[in-house]
């Protein structure tokens, strides 16, 4: 899930965008994971994410949460859950701590947060990644403010015609930021668009017309 | 993806919603661009079939044209289900492969883009202390790529002497890896992205970047990259000085592996080997 390395935004919008995910490895822990993958699940709805993905579902394509929590099997990969607030994080990662489910975790969001959230639970990063930013065609991608929705779905399922159709009808009074936020959300399966910083972003772009 | 025009009825929905801008309406039916499309079944998945009869919405659509208004369904719907997606043969299946996230990688058991990266590295040691991982993302974010670009991008990294990730989609597309040379009836399909999975060390990692910067002058599309390693015993990440020695900024935000996973991998064994 490269994905989630890629988000664009200041860090006063970072601050509130977090993704934490559980991967199973084919070969070494992936065979019988599907109970821990449903016990992380359902410690992440304990806490309150803005988002959940998993079996190519997300919060905002299910009727009810339950079904993606019954969507995992035993060939589950990579499931995720979203927060905006760095606390709820912190409490969810005490818990998978205490679980110990013996599944790899992995948290993308704001580096330094993220280290401090783990030294507070006692344990120190085992593996880092960073986004050294986007080369080549610059020239051909939309405004940075279509960009910072787009990137918060990392496989592109969110296009960046779809995010200036949802700024346009904000800005037009069609929609509501949250309404508009949870349009956009249905096309990451994922689980990592975070609906409620997109709802920020969409409110933004309408104070500033 | 295919639209089928007895129940299309031109609303124009799916355009906005498709990844790659290559739906468009033309005398009012809607018509896909099928080079251009990546296969990535965003349309189909998203769009909400509300199953309505075809002629009834046509006839609707009429009638209020013909009292100057418009019909305006639900963002989130294809009122007739006209999006249908296809069977696909090699090798524009890895159109679909490499674009729709609910696909897992034949090659490597995993959906997305079929990559592991760090995600799993505190059990499989793939990059231990002193390797310097790269993510190069040929298409991301939105625009997609052939894998002709994604070629001349790995060519130029195995030149400078990376080591491509054996577990990866696109190593596995690879008719040589010492070069980075892909396979020729690939490099004409457009996927939405497809990432390169490479190892170097830090004494390397700046003429392997400089390396990246120029590849990416000679592409028509975009890559975003990223750097990875395995931290020091107490949280540290090596790279630093020498990325921000090549003058590239690291990300505010990075995914850390918390190394919560079991069995730990000890870096005194031998590589831990994923069956393929």
């Amino acid at each position: 899930m490269t994905n989630t390395l890629h988000r664009q935004g200041t860090r006063e919008s970072l601050i509130r965008d977090y993704v934490i995910f559980l991967h199973p490895a084919r070969g070494i822990n992936r065979d019988g994971s599907g109970e821990k993958v449903r016990r992380f699940l359902e410690m992440a709805l304990e806490e309150g994410p803005v988002n959940v993905g998993t079996a190519g579902r997300n919060l905002y394509t299910v009727d009810d949460v339950r079904q993606l929590v019954q969507a995992v099997d035993d060939e589950a990969t990579t499931v995720a859950a979203t927060f905006s607030d760095p606390e709820k994080l912190r409490r969810l990662v005490k818990r998978l701590k205490e679980a110990d489910l013996g599944i790899s975790v992995n948290i993308s969001g704001l580096a330094d947060v993220v280290d401090e959230i783990l030294r507070s639970q006692g344990l120190v990063r085992h593996s880092i990644e960073h986004s050294l930013g986007i080369l080549g065609r610059t020239e051909r991608l939309p405004s940075q403010q279509v960009l910072e929705l787009t990137t918060m779905c990392g496989h592109g399922m969110i296009s960046h015609n779809h995010a200036r159709k949802m700024i346009d009808w904000v800005k037009l009074g069609k929609l509501t930021p949250a309404r508009a936020a949870r349009y956009l959300a249905r096309p990451c399966v994922c689980g990592a668009f975070n609906v409620d910083r997109a709802e920020e972003v969409l409110a933004r772009a309408k104070e500033l017309g | 993806m295919k639209i089928d025009q007895n129940k299309c009825v031109g609303c124009g929905n799916c355009v906005p919603v498709c990844s790659m801008g290559v739906i468009s309406v033309e005398r009012g039916r809607v018509t896909v661009n099928e080079n251009e499309c990546v296969e990535c079944n965003t349309c189909y998945r998203t769009l909400r079939n509300e199953r309505r009869n075809p002629l009834l919405v046509r006839a609707i659509r009429w009638g209020l044209g013909h009292v100057s208004l418009a019909y305006d369904p639900e963002p989130d719907v294809c009122p007739t289900g006209a999006l249908m997606p296809l069977q696909l043969a090699w090798p524009r299946s890895l159109r679909a492969v490499f674009s729709d996230p609910t696909i897992k990688h034949p090659s490597t058991g995993v959906g997305g883009r079929g990559t592991e990266e760090i995600k799993s590295n505190d059990v499989t040691g793939r990059l231990r202390a002193g390797d310097i991982g790269l993510v190069v993302e040929l298409g991301r974010p939105g625009l997609g790529t052939r894998f002709r670009d994604l070629q001349s991008v790995a060519q130029a990294l195995a030149e400078a002497g990376v080591r491509f990730e054996a577990r990866n989609p696109v190593t596995h597309l690879m008719s040589d890896p010492a070069t980075g040379t892909l396979r020729e009836d690939v490099l004409d399909e457009k996927v939405m992205s497809a990432i390169i999975e490479c190892r170097t060390d830090l004494e390397h990692l700046p003429s392997v970047l400089a390396t990246l910067q120029e590849a990416a002058r000679h592409i028509d599309t975009v890559i975003s990259a990223g750097v990875s390693a395995r931290c020091g015993s107490r949280g540290e990440v090596p790279y630093v000085a020498a990325v921000e020695g090549c003058g590239f900024a690291l990300s505010l935000n990075s995914k850390t592996n918390l190394g919560l996973g079991r069995p730990l991998f000890a870096e005194t064994s031998p590589v831990a080997e994923t069956p393929a």
